[in-house]
């Protein structure tokens, strides 16, 4: 699927970049409404050197940070519950199926209600939101673990702690991993949709701010810092999902 | 020697799927082996002779009947009990060592000891040079090598193996024939081999068992041994061929059952 | 993988059964108990009763109807722009060169950005009512629809497309007769992900912008503090999202009776 080059096989961005230039620069586009790249590069320069950026940044990790990091933790421990104990799957499995195809973003009014305007409820509703994905994979890859691999291991002298830690946590890993990919996407979207909402504080909280301020250039500087945060975080995982799978042809 | 080899009493197996009705898999099996022969279980597919030895291994619950190592009773796996399966079955997250060093670690031995016997066994083997190798690097032979290594480094006395060579192509099996032979030659062990191929059977079975079909049982036991000589030159001799001849025709029998029950 | 299984005096299977069909209305019980408990205040966790009567009566009153007709109403709407464009894009991605070079960047880099970020966007562009939200939706789920699509057009047999030009087939006939039918599958399972896709993004614009609709219901109901009027709203989605899925599932085995899935 891809060329040869990395320049010729990002040269089209290059091209939309150029042209996001030049566009509203003609009149093309109307420049209030599509202020040209060079200016939203300099208003991007201006919040950074304000601090703006750097603060509402520093909030919006933390909610990422605590919600992703919540699910991940609770989610693999639940799902290889699940995986590993028959009762716990019947009590909790058809709870998971019935939760799957409910929007998870819907909840996020809820723990508003529960938690308030700040921080809580949105690492909440980022928590919230991530932690089926994770769930069914790491039950999924789990349940997946060759049954022969887990005899093996006890034919070698594991105990039944040895061969969960030894054996199906390293064997769900590949599963696991690829839902982690899945949610890291999801904690995304959910952080900038309950920092539109409400809050004072955070990326999203400023793209509305400015927005309403109508400070567009800026507007703009931020929704591409968040994307590119977004596209970099996909990037930087992958490479770790890669490094850490090494064993895989 | 009383208490010594394994004794199958009159073992019995119901498989309990979440849907469907219960099926009898295996019906009273009486077996004996005596100790460091070299068992092979013969059947046609679904005649429970995988189970049996699932059952040996300590894997399932021993629900109806006993069986017994060395006078004690089997109740789950252990490192007296070595198995190899067809699908090798190796941990893909560790190198060829670190598998191999896998059941030592678990037997607490000293790091210098059990690096040197993990190393003794990959040359016994033939794969030095490939220790830090993963298993998705390896042909099928060297991964199945691989897990024997992984089974004999713990030095089980028994050795349970589940068609370990049938997703093998015919001349690396060939190769991992005399391997094993080789190796049981050195350090000799009880086998209980499951297999559904006569020829590898009566190469290189002491004694073979043919079982039934569903739900299993142990139709007849054939002793297989060379009356003289080595099983190579064996192998080309005419009393070999007849025995094979007589076994498939056993297994041929039960093959037919079978396929007259799924088609009802 | 086997399990941990638990003795207890009722036998396994229907223990299972059991457990498996009353987890949820065990589940639906406790909430109704705890509430009128009052172990939290009614506030924070309104009785499941109190819920499902909410939701009848908005249902029956009209609230319901139209603030879900309203959101349906913009998920389809954004949905079909989705879908249309996604599949001309993807196709052309898949079969013309130059396509390809041009939006191969645009996808990969697009794909794992969170679209939302652009709603403030495309208000600054559409205004404050219906276009900004359909834009956005089309802007979101067209994505999926575009990366299933070129892969399942790409990803045609190859011995299928080499048979059918064995027999004469020509350019255009092999895209519409072969190449298309053979990539519905993969285009359906993009556009069933992009369904529920529309569905979020929709509610999330109608939280953030407020208005009519089940998310800005679901938003008032919150300023108002109105917590049974945020569960309902939430019971609400929860249904529309599931009966989405469900009819998604059956136009697929549907639509795609010939395929090999559909004949489990």
């Amino acid at each position: 699927m891809t060329s040869e080059n990395i320049f010729v096989r990002y040269l089209p961005l290059l091209l939309l970049a150029v042209l996001w230039e030049i566009a509203p620069r003609v009149h093309f586009v109307d420049p209030s409404e599509l202020p040209p790249l060079s200016a939203v590069g300099a208003a991007w320069w201006s919040l950074l050197l304000d601090g703006d950026l750097w603060t509402n940044g520093v909030s919006s990790f933390f909610n990422w940070f605590f919600g992703l990091g919540s699910s991940i933790v609770v989610g693999i421990a639940l799902g290889v519950m699940m995986a590993w104990s028959t009762t716990i799957d019947d009590i909790a499995s058809p709870l998971v199926k019935a939760l799957y195809p409910m929007p998870k973003s819907a909840l996020i009014p809820v723990m508003i209600l529960w938690l308030g305007l700040g921080a809580g409820s949105k690492i909440a509703s980022i928590a919230m939101s991530c932690l089926l994905p994770v769930i069914l994979s790491a039950y999924n890859g789990a349940r997946g673990v060759d049954q022969t691999l887990i005899w093996s291991a006890r034919a070698c002298g594991a105990s039944n702690r040895e061969v969960l830690w030894e054996v199906i946590l390293p064997g769900a890993l590949p599963e696991i991993l690829a839902g982690i990919r899945n949610a890291v996407a999801i904690s995304f979207i959910v952080l900038v949709a309950s920092e539109l909402l409400v809050g004072q504080r955070g990326l999203g909280y400023l793209i509305s701010f400015l927005g309403e301020g109508g400070v567009y250039d800026a507007m703009f500087a931020v929704v591409i810092t968040v994307s590119a945060l977004g596209f970099f975080a996909d990037r930087a995982y992958l490479y770790f999902m890669r490094r850490t799978l090494v064993w895989r042809e | 020697m009383a208490g010594s080899g394994i004794v199958f009493g009159a073992v019995s197996h119901t498989y309990r799927p979440m849907r469907g009705r219960p099926v009898l898999a295996l019906d009273g099996v009486s077996l004996e082996v005596k100790e460091r022969e070299f068992v092979a279980l013969l059947g046609p597919s679904g005649c429970g002779k995988s189970t049996l030895l699932y059952l040996l291994g300590g894997f399932l619950p021993i629900e109806s009947g006993s069986i017994t190592v060395s006078g004690k009773r089997v109740t789950q796996p252990g490192p007296d009990r070595g198995i190899v399966f067809q699908n090798y079955s190796l941990f893909p997250w560790k190198t060829v060592k670190q598998n191999v060093l896998y059941g030592l670690e678990k037997q607490r031995m000293p790091k210098a000891e059990r690096e040197r016997r993990a190393q003794e066994l990959i040359d016994l083997v033939h794969l030095k040079g490939f220790e830090d190798s993963y298993p998705s690097q390896l042909s099928g032979g060297m991964k199945q090598r691989v897990a024997i290594a992984r089974t004999l480094a713990i030095d089980p006395a028994t050795l349970l193996m589940d068609e370990p060579f049938g997703a093998l192509d015919a001349q690396t099996r060939t190769l991992m024939h005399e391997e094993l032979l080789a190796i049981m030659q050195r350090s000799p062990k009880t086998v209980v081999f499951v297999t559904h191929d006569v020829r590898e059977a009566v190469y290189l079975a002491d004694r073979v068992a043919v079982m039934t079909a569903r739900p299993g049982r142990i139709k007849e036991i054939v002793d297989t041994r060379p009356p003289h000589g080595a099983r190579t030159e064996y192998q080309q001799t005419p009393e070999f061929t007849a025995k094979v001849d007589y076994l498939w025709n056993l297994v041929r029998d039960e093959a037919i059952r079978a396929q007259e029950e799924e088609h009802g | 993988m086997e399990r941990v299984e638990s003795k207890s005096w009722l036998s396994p299977v229907w223990k299972r059964r059991l457990l498996r069909s009353s987890s949820v209305v065990l589940l639906a019980v406790a909430w109704e108990w705890g509430a009128r408990m009052h172990f939290v205040s009614d506030f924070l966790l309104p009785s499941l009763s109190s819920v499902l009567v909410r939701l009848w009566d908005d249902s029956v009153s009209g609230d319901i109807p139209v603030a879900l007709g309203l959101t349906l109403a913009r998920t389809f709407a954004g949905f079909s722009m989705a879908a249309i464009l996604g599949v001309l894009i993807g196709v052309t991605i898949a079969r013309l060169r130059l396509v390809r070079w041009f939006f191969d960047p645009i996808v990969s880099v697009g794909n794992p950005l969170p679209k939302i970020a652009f709603l403030p966007i495309f208000i600054l562009w559409f205004g404050v009512f219906d276009w900004s939200k359909i834009a956005m939706v089309a802007f979101s789920s067209v994505f999926p629809v575009v990366v299933a699509t070129w892969a399942a057009t790409e990803n045609v047999d190859k011995y299928l497309v080499w048979s059918a030009e064995s027999l004469g087939v020509d350019r255009r006939a092999l895209l519409w007769q072969i190449i298309l039918p053979s990539a519905m599958p993969g285009v359906f399972t993009g556009l069933q992900i992009a369904l529920p896709i529309s569905l979020i993004v929709v509610i999330i614009c109608e939280m953030t912008m407020g208005g009519e609709g089940l998310g800005g219901s679901m938003m008032t109901s919150m300023r108002f503090a109105d917590s049974p009027g945020v569960f309902s709203g939430i019971v609400a989605i929860a249904i529309i999202g599931s009966v989405l899925v469900k009819l998604m599932e059956i136009t697929r085995r549907r639509l795609l009776v010939w395929h090999a899935e559909s004949t489990r």
